[in-house]
């Protein structure tokens, strides 16, 4: 009797099985679903199991996508974090009524939708007209986003530079603004220099929300598709072309569905591997933070 | 370790209409355990932030060991400061922690770790030195923050700063004996801030007393005790504080309720308040004898405090023509509402205009 009552309760969990299985579990196991078949139309279909997968991992453009999305990715945390850390820190140091206008100021970016951002730096690094472009241009260097391959990545990572780095001065603008004072004086009457004393006070109490931030730009810039489809296309050549234009192309514009839905639990598999890497890696350190 | 001398120091916060610190005067030995005692807001923590080159005094001067260090920052100063929340670095073990302070000012690693072992040795903690800062207790952290003060040879005072506030009542004593023990053992300088009194008047060899930016007074805990120089340090330190019952003084005699209390030779005629701490009294039904003055009072209230030997510690309240008087004293069973007060008139002090009366008693030696 008691355990048939305990039984009913299952009920009241069933309308967020249902929402979870027609957003996440449906969508995702329809394209697991197409991964593994060949599909000539609705009637036709055989099944091949591995067999796009196999081709996806051999293909030369995946791993080419693959190793320019890493290379993205890497120098955008690389770029933003450390940026990040050291625009918050001369926040901090400066507090008064001029922090506040500059956290405005900063965050403006992050409201910006994606597609504005691309087509507000197209227009901007135009070598002709934008103000950027033709104020290198004019200084002599040769820039092109639109045909040279080092003017595309230098503009794609000060576009997403200047897209998002405020996210991480404003996650460690709050991480620092809650390291008690005592901290600092104690650090200075230990002796510790100004690196010592951002090692060993500011950058474990960071920690935290460094990892938020980290975990955030590592996803978000694995995924990252409107902005340089909008600035370069994926060019010159494919040299802008990361894993989801690359991904987009496949599906969309060949209409190759199955090799598609393969890069794409790939694909999602591979962000869900790294994000977990760095998470439990950094978690492992110890819980202090 | 050093000698502090502060004179007429004064410091007023950005946009404050008053000062926080008001013409502090301050004479600490080398060696002495000192406690700055007052209530929130007597400016017991600046001045303390003033000491530690935190902030620097609007006017004054403060020496240490006769060397003007006004403006100088508290790491020119060599000073080591304990929070009120443990202040460690959190990435840091025990050892590595113990071990900063001597290895940012160059120590080699084999002399620091040999330093550290030898205070470590002192507070206890050896058992701790490989553990992660997150692994220990509020009080093992806080211990450690002591460690790292005391840890350099060479500082000249360390200043506590409230360091039993965040640890557990139950064991604050052991924390303020090791805190003691040190401060003996090493002849440090110390400057302890507290609200508490009974910190105060257990750790410190001397104290001084703070209200609104100033020193009420200084000296040692007995002194604070028995021969408060002014009536607000005499109802401030005590639980409860000092009783005070308004007398007057006529022909060299202290005259309560129209009867002679006690002389008062070489004090002039006029209104005053007569103190005594409530040991310092006891209620009786009966006259002893009909030359002893005695107080007539009513009895409010009787609660007991806990027990001397196999009697009951009792605390009175006693209502004397409205004023309320406190009076500790051992018996079983609450006394009747009628009965008489009677005061140790040698103990007793007095107050004019809430400052103390000079009395000839013999003890009066600071």
């Amino acid at each position: 009797m008691q355990r048939r009552a305990d039984n009913r309760a299952w009920f009241a969990v069933a309308p967020v099985v249902v929402v979870v299985a027609f957003t996440a579990i449906v969508p995702l196991m329809t394209v697991v679903n197409y991964s593994v078949q060949d599909i000539f139309d609705v009637d036709t279909r055989l099944f091949i199991g591995f067999d796009f997968y196999r081709e996806t991992l051999r293909d030369p453009r995946f791993a080419q996508a693959l190793l320019r999305q890493l290379a993205f990715s890497a120098l955008v945390l690389a770029i933003e974090i450390p940026l990040g850390i050291w625009i918050a820190r001369a926040l901090v140091r400066n507090q008064g009524k001029s922090a506040t206008g500059f956290l405005i100021l900063l965050s403006v970016p992050l409201l910006v939708p994606w597609n504005v951002v691309g087509t507000i730096w197209q227009i901007y690094a135009r070598p002709d007209i934008g103000l950027l472009g033709a104020a290198v241009t004019a200084l002599g260097i040769p820039y092109n986003y639109a045909s040279n391959v080092l003017s595309a990545w230098v503009t794609l990572l000060a576009m997403d530079v200047w897209h998002w780095t405020s996210l991480v001065a404003l996650l460690s603008f709050a991480g620092l603004s809650a390291i008690s004072p005592a901290y600092y004086q104690a650090a200075t009457l230990d002796g510790a220099n100004a690196w010592q004393t951002f090692r060993h006070v500011e950058l474990p109490h960071l920690k935290a929300v460094l990892t938020i931030a980290v975990l955030l730009r590592l996803m978000d810039s694995l995924m990252i598709y409107t902005e340089p489809f909008v600035l370069t296309g994926g060019g010159p050549g494919n040299s802008t072309t990361f894993l989801s234009q690359y991904l987009t192309t496949m599906a969309v514009g060949q209409f190759d569905l199955g090799p598609a839905a393969a890069f794409s639990v790939l694909y999602f598999l591979m962000i869900l591997l790294l994000c977990w890497l760095f998470y439990t890696s950094v978690m492992r350190g110890g819980d202090d933070g | 370790m050093a000698s502090i001398q502060a004179r007429d120091l004064r410091y007023t916060y950005r946009g404050a209409t008053a000062p926080s610190v008001s013409g502090a005067d301050l004479d600490i030995e080398d060696g002495e355990a000192h406690a700055l005692l007052g209530a929130s807001g007597a400016g017991k923590t600046t001045l303390l932030n003033l000491l530690a080159g935190l902030f620097f005094p609007d006017s004054g001067q403060l020496k240490l060991n006769g060397e003007d260090v006004s403006e100088r920052s508290g790491r020119e100063r060599n000073i080591a400061q304990v929070f009120q929340f443990p202040v460690l670095y959190p990435a840091m073990n025990v050892r590595e922690n113990l071990a900063f302070p001597l290895r940012a000012r160059g120590w080699r690693k084999a002399n620091a770790l040999a330093r550290v072992k030898e205070v470590a040795t002192l507070l206890d903690v050896t058992a701790l030195l490989h553990q992660r800062v997150q692994r220990l207790s509020l009080f093992e952290k806080q211990l450690v923050a002591i460690g790292r003060a005391l840890v350099r040879p060479d500082v000249s005072v360390v200043l506590l700063d409230e360091p039993l506030t965040a640890v557990e009542p139950s064991i604050k004593w052991r924390l303020r004996a090791a805190l003691k023990t040190v401060q003996r053992e090493l002849g440090l300088t110390m400057v302890y801030v507290t609200h508490d009194q009974v910190e105060a008047l257990t750790f410190a060899d001397r104290i001084s007393m703070l209200m609104d930016g100033r020193i009420l007074q200084t000296g040692s805990p007995q002194r604070l005790y028995e021969q408060p120089h002014t009536a607000v340090v005499a109802t401030f330190i005590g639980s409860p504080g000092m009783n005070l019952v308004s007398a007057q003084v006529r022909d060299q005699w202290f005259v309560v309720a129209g009867q002679l209390l006690a002389p008062a030779p070489g004090v002039s005629d006029g209104v005053c308040q007569i103190g005594f701490r409530p040991e310092w009294a006891h209620v009786r039904v009966d006259r002893e004898s009909d030359e002893q003055f005695a107080l007539p009072v009513n009895l409010t209230g009787w609660r007991a405090m806990g027990a001397v030997g196999n009697r009951t510690d009792a605390l009175l309240t006693l209502d004397h023509g409205g004023e309320t008087l406190f009076v500790h004293q051992s018996g079983d069973e609450p006394p009747p509402p009628q009965c008489r007060l009677y005061i140790d008139t040698a103990r007793m002090v007095a107050y004019r205009n809430g400052v103390l009366l000079a009395r000839p008693t013999g003890n009066d030696a600071a």
